[in-house]
């Protein structure tokens, strides 16, 4: 059972008897769910496009929530059936893997958002061009070459600095560690 | 528009849904389909003249039963594949039921002392009883599309088949009024054979036509 069934499939049964405030809130906790999912199978900008058009299915299709079976694989399968169709509008003849509404729910975007947080937090320990270099090529995917000639360091000095940057960061992490026993 | 002001104005339009909304579209789409078939049947093919002493007959009844449990069980499984995330493998189970029956009175008459066992097998319409199935079958498969497109289903292959599924076996109850062949190894065989090319035709329309 997902955690979240009870609080959802509440929310549900009000918004299908008219309860609009119910209704905005199952919404929002859903698109956390949706963005998270779909983030992490489709490009930025399809994504987002996909999260809307599966608010906007369940919207028209709310009444084919069947009362006596779990909400969250009545949206799972929503969802899913939009993932499959944008691959398929996009010709990509990727195959879909099998999942279970646990892919859907065990996931919101705030998971994402504390990482993103806790990573600028210990990059903000290191010297702002050393913080630079690591930015660039272990979050943003620039290339060593690239990362050389806009700093003018050689391409073994940069692994260097990175290297050196990150083992720091390693061991402050683990001090960190120790401080909380 | 942004994703805010989209739920914004999906809560903002909701509107109460009745209960039972799923089940009335379906049984709509049932009525004008069946309509449509009858209509289908005697225009083109005419009911069998008998028909008032075949209706105290082992045989009809027969082909009634056998072809109203699977419309039945293929209603229902029509309504879980509208349904996204609903379960239906246990109405895939209950489809063995009536086909068991069937099989187990045909046996049963194939093996009886004296059975003419060419006669029961091909009565004297095997070659055409599948399409005219298939041809009474259009009305209702068509209203089962129509239903199935209003519905949310999300395996368009499977709904497709299903929809031909419980489109044949009405259909099948409709030919049956036409259709004056009596023996359960001609029914276990042609009849079923229809269904199956119907339920075929809804397969392969499905991932055309039931998209949403």
């Amino acid at each position: 059972m997902i955690a979240q069934e009870a609080e959802y499939r509440a929310w549900m049964l009000a918004a299908l008897a008219g309860d609009a405030a119910a209704y905005r809130m199952l919404l929002a906790a859903l698109t956390r769910h949706l963005r998270s999912y779909f983030a992490r199978r489709l490009e930025a900008g399809a994504a987002e496009d996909a999260v809307q058009e599966t608010l906007i299915a369940i919207h028209a299709r709310r009444a084919t929530y069947d009362t006596a079976l779990p909400f969250t694989a009545w949206v799972f399968g929503i969802a899913r059936y939009k993932l499959i169709d944008e691959f398929r509008r996009v010709k990509r003849r990727a195959a879909v893997p099998l999942e279970e509404a646990a892919e859907l729910f065990g996931h919101d975007d705030t998971e994402e958002a504390i990482a993103r947080r806790d990573v600028n937090l210990l990059l903000a320990k290191l010297p702002a061009a050393k913080r630079q270099l690591v930015r660039d090529i272990k979050l943003d995917g620039v290339s060593v070459a690239d990362a050389a000639a806009r700093t003018g360091m050689s391409e073994s000095a940069v692994k260097v600095t990175v290297h050196r940057a990150i083992k720091s960061l390693g061991e402050d992490l683990e001090r960190g560690g120790d401080a909380d026993r | 528009m942004r994703t805010d002001d989209l739920i914004a104005t999906l809560s903002g339009e909701l509107e109460p849904v009745k209960t039972g909304t799923v089940t009335r579209t379906l049984l709509g789409a049932t009525a004008l389909g069946l309509a449509g078939s009858v209509l289908v049947m005697l225009l083109m093919l005419g009911p069998r003249h008998d028909l008032a002493a075949a209706l105290s007959g082992f045989g009809m009844w027969l082909k009634l039963a056998y072809t109203f449990a699977i419309a039945g069980f293929g209603f229902w499984l029509v309504e879980r594949a509208g349904r996204p995330g609903a379960p239906f493998t246990l109405g895939l189970r209950l489809l063995m039921l009536p086909v068991l029956v069937i099989a187990l009175v045909a046996a049963a008459q194939l093996l009886a002392p004296g059975a003419d066992m060419p006669d029961l097998v091909m009565g004297r319409s095997a070659r055409v009883c599948p399409f005219l199935v298939v041809m009474v079958s259009l009305p209702l498969l068509i209203a089962s599309f129509w239903a199935l497109r209003r519905l949310a289903p999300t395996r368009l292959t499977l709904a497709g088949a299903l929809a031909g599924l419980f489109a044949g076996s009405a259909g099948a109850f409709v030919y049956a009024f036409h259709c004056p062949e009596t023996a359960a190894p001609f029914v276990a065989l042609w009849y079923s054979a229809g269904i199956l090319l119907t339920a075929g035709i809804g397969a392969l329309l499905g991932p055309r036509l039931l998209r949403w």
